[in-house]
């Protein structure tokens, strides 16, 4: 560095101790910021390297189709001839057929759900959150209109707002006993998609609210008056003046809380889930079957194959190829969340 | 903006008319901005509606927990298992100092062998004076054992009976109930097979005395124990290698202690009265204060909350520990010091990490991280960390150092909000009387913010506290209250939590039975403890709006 020439330079650049005071702890303060996203990102790296190698392929075409279109099965290790086979239940079942005496006291290690693939859990994922998030966008818009457009102060209001702030705080495994002693038991729906539905569009339904709200609010108020001012009932001013461009806001929210019911796994372990399930969700009898049928489930599926199987190098690919899948589904909905935000600051500044 | 003018239909009123005339429609008189806008008031009502149906549901099902747990501990009383347990509890006493003793013995046989230089056998002679000890020792229970073994024998067998008639009882009724909607015939053969039943009525009075009748024979053996505890300390065996922390001291010590909670115990089974009451306040404080939770078992299911409240504070507060200084930190950079650059990444990113699904959380735990941090405790270099090596892979820090990742969003953004709220007028009046940026933060902006921070805390813990996959996979479920004994070692013993009992439990449970609701019971304390936590954050919020002006 060339000495200063100013004497406000030389002033301003000798180190006094309340300066050299703060470089320290500017620094562990960029330290600590630092840390933590490096924490983050050993989780993303790891997850992402151990289970992208499931995923993807060195060859065309390049993903583990199998992996992603094949439901769950018993993996069978034995050895065989001096060598190992690792198969799948189907083809172990054709082996044994096929070797009926050679297999005589042949030694078979079986780890469930680690052969086969992960499809009917995604099938069950997408469904789960398809159908909240439309019963919690519904009440949700809908309330936010409310509270942003025709609600004056006074009790009922201030009794709602605190209903909502309190919902927001209980934890995700009172709502899964919620859903458990009201839709499966006392509705009597049984461990199905519709109990399912309603309790993670319950939990979800007040950060919808308060985004959309937000979303409404920030709408000018000229806009609305501007079109009372022409002669509009207000529910016509709300519909085509407020509404589409508050709706920008109110669908980034909504991805967000997509990442949200994708993500969470208590709420639905007892009302939605079931560990293993041979029926697609389309393979019903009747259509009103569909709704109370129990789906897999890509996050219980985790928690399935992480706790209930040993961590050995079979059943490795299973457990972090899941997890690959779901946390990058989940990072990738958030991440469009996240970055639709940044332009619609950009585009709607008033 | 969109064009809302529409073509008017050709048969309307003129325009003054309809201007003046208020048009009612034919819903209840309603007009049409009416029902709309209570259409919206309804969605909007539906939060309070769950909220309120969230109370109901999860208190109708944990209130039956009572009087259910009320009749488990009659029958704990009436049965006699509650003086078997007295006698019990010497007994494990007892067992713990001879455990005690084996710790000794081991202790010694790795210094011969390791720092003595002594082969295996070769110890094992040395420490033969010890063995004898400690043999003559573990020996001294055996007449109690025996004693304990037949008592219990005679209350599980008692408490048997009562199940089975109780069973019946209730089939019975079942039968019963039937008979209304049967046809004449099969309502016959109903009523006949109920009467058939004889459902045994015990009279337990009557049925204790065997129980109680070995009273005498218990103090008789504590005497002798007592003469051969006294004569075995009379004469200690040396040590073949002197510790400086004087076992055999201590465990004379122990002894002397065992024998003085004997006398108490013989005492409290000498007046122990199978006709006190149990009040409704004791079911629930069995709950409220319980220290064990033991389901599922052949003797006495227990149903206290404790160990798991304990476990799951200790988790959440270890998650603050680590949670608090990074997110404030990460906050107070990014908003104070962070050139815009790096706030346009770094916000994102911490956002982003509030995405990450919490069972994918607890599966790295189990999968990596949990394994790391074992590797790691067994550095040679860190054995001065009180705990290390850790026993188990999966406890109470592993999970914490999760949730604290988990918690970090949600107070880093809070907070960053608190900060980004104060006066920009507070920081400039600091900066122009001199001082440095690091003096305005930790002066001004700060102690400005600090409520709106505590509040970030708050939510943080609250969000800790009601995370159920993360330690359901990684704290180990151990379910025992945290052993503070241990010191900052009891950081790394399993625990469970109430947020993974219920998630662990609630799938195998019968619905309607006293462990179920048990678990709602747990649920309602979450849900209290999460109302609670809002409250507080919301009230410290309210002030520090005043208190900035």
């Amino acid at each position: 560095m060339s000495p200063p020439a100013t004497t406000a330079g030389m002033i301003y650049a000798r180190p006094t101790p309340a300066k050299r005071a703060e470089r320290a702890v500017f620094w562990l303060l960029r330290l600590s910021t630092y840390f933590v996203l490096a924490c983050a990102a050993c989780i993303f790296l790891d997850i992402g390297l151990k289970g992208g190698a499931v995923v993807f392929r060195k060859e065309a075409p390049f993903i583990n189709v199998p992996f992603l279109t094949r439901a769950p099965e018993t993996l069978n290790v034995l050895e065989f001839e001096g060598r190992k086979l690792t198969l799948g239940d189907a083809a172990f079942r054709k082996f044994r057929a096929e070797h009926e005496a050679a297999l005589k006291g042949v030694r078979v290690e079986t780890y469930v759900y680690s052969a086969g693939g992960i499809f009917p859990n995604i099938v069950g994922t997408v469904l789960l959150v398809a159908g909240s998030i439309f019963i919690a966008l519904v009440l949700g818009v809908l309330s936010a209109i409310y509270l942003s457009e025709y609600a004056t102060e006074g009790p009922f209001i201030r009794f709602l707002r605190l209903a909502i702030v309190n919902l927001a705080g209980v934890p995700s495994i009172v709502f899964g006993l919620f859903g458990f002693g009201l839709f499966v038991i006392a509705f009597d729906f049984g461990v199905s998609l519709l109990a399912g539905w309603l309790t993670l569009a319950l939990m979800v339904l007040p950060i919808i609210i308060t985004a959309s709200e937000e979303a409404l609010k920030a709408v000018p108020k000229g806009y609305r008056e501007g079109s009372l001012a022409l002669g509009a009932t207000k529910l016509q001013a709300i519909t085509t003046n407020v509404l589409p461009y508050a709706l920008p806001g109110i669908l980034t929210s909504s991805v967000l809380s997509i990442a949200r019911v994708a993500g969470e796994t208590a709420p639905i372990m007892f009302t939605a889930a079931f560990v293993v399930r041979d029926e697609l969700p389309w393979q019903v009898q009747q259509w009103t079957d569909f709704f109370f049928q129990g789906v897999m489930a890509l996050p219980y599926h985790i928690y399935v194959v992480a706790s209930k199987i040993p961590q050995n190098e079979y059943t490795r690919d299973v457990q972090y190829g899941t997890a690959f899948v779901f946390l990058f589904t989940v990072a990738a909905i958030a991440m469009t969340a996240v970055v639709l935000r940044l332009r619609l600051r950009r585009k709607y500044k008033w | 903006m969109p064009a809302t003018v529409e073509s008017l239909p050709a048969a309307r009123p003129s325009t003054r008319e309809a201007l003046l005339r208020r048009r009612r429609g034919w819903f209840f008189g309603l007009t049409g901005d009416q029902v709309v806008k209570y259409v919206f008031q309804g969605n909007a009502a539906v939060s309070i509606v769950v909220l309120a149906l969230i109370t109901f549901t999860i208190f109708r099902d944990a209130v039956g927990f009572i009087p259910k747990n009320h009749a488990n501990l009659v029958i704990y009383r009436l049965a006699g298992l509650e003086f078997v347990d007295l006698l019990r509890e010497q007994v494990a006493a007892h067992s713990a100092i001879s455990r005690y003793l084996a710790s000794v013995r081991a202790g010694q046989l790795a210094r011969l062998t390791k720092d003595g230089g002594l082969t295996p056998a070769e110890a094992m002679t040395r420490l033969a004076a010890f063995d004898a000890f400690a043999n003559r020792f573990a020996d001294t229970l055996g007449e109690h054992e025996a004693l304990l073994g037949s008592l219990t024998d005679l209350a599980t067998s008692l408490k048997e009976r009562k199940k089975v008639a109780e069973d019946l009882a209730e089939a019975r009724q079942n039968l019963l109930g039937a008979v209304a909607g049967a046809p004449p015939e099969r309502a016959a053969a109903l009523r006949a097979e109920a009467d058939g039943m004889t459902i045994e009525v015990i009279d337990f009075k009557a049925e204790i005395q065997p129980l109680l009748a070995l009273r005498p024979e218990i103090f008789a053996a504590n005497e002798r124990q007592r003469a051969a505890l006294q004569e075995l300390l009379a004469a200690p065996p040396a040590l073949p290698v002197p510790a400086a922390d004087r076992p055999l001291d201590k465990f004379g010590e122990f002894v002397n202690r065992y024998l003085a909670e004997m006398d108490v115990t013989a005492r409290r089974l000498a007046t122990w009265n199978q006709d006190r009451p149990i009040g409704w306040m004791e079911a629930f404080n069995a709950f409220a204060f319980g220290r064990q939770w033991v389901t599922a078992s052949f003797w006495q299911d227990w149903y206290g909350v404790i160990p798991l409240l304990t476990g799951s504070l200790l988790i959440a507060f270890l998650a603050l520990l680590i949670a608090l200084p990074l997110g404030v930190a990460a906050a107070v950079y990014v908003n104070q010091v962070a050139r815009p650059a790096e706030q346009r990444f770094i916000k994102p990113y911490i956002e982003f990490i509030a995405a990450i699904p919490s069972v994918v959380l607890g599966f790295f735990g189990i999968a990596m991280l949990g394994e790391t941090l074992r590797r790691v405790s067994q550095l040679p270099g860190l054995d001065w960390v009180p705990g290390f090596p850790m026993a188990e892979r999966l406890n109470a820090t592993t999970a914490a150092c999760l949730l604290a990742l988990m918690a970090i969003p949600t107070i880093f953004s809070l907070a960053e909000d608190a900060i980004n709220n104060v006066p920009r007028a507070y920081q400039e009046a600091s900066l122009a009387l001199g001082a440095t940026r690091l003096q305005t933060i930790v002066r001004i902006t700060v102690p400005a913010a600090l409520s709106g921070i505590m509040a970030a805390v708050l939510l943080g813990f609250g969000r800790v506290i009601g995370e159920t996959m993360v330690v359901l996979l990684c704290a180990g479920n151990r379910i025992a209250i945290p052993d503070l004994g241990a010191g900052f070692g009891v950081v790394f013993q399993p625990v469970h939590t109430m947020t993974g009992i219920i998630a662990q439990e609630m799938g195998e449970v019968v619905r309607g039975s006293i462990h179920y609701r048990a678990l709602f019971m747990v649920g309602v304390v979450l849900f209290l403890i999460s109302l609670l936590v809002n409250w507080l954050a919301q009230r410290i919020v309210r002030r520090y709006r005043i208190s900035i002006g």
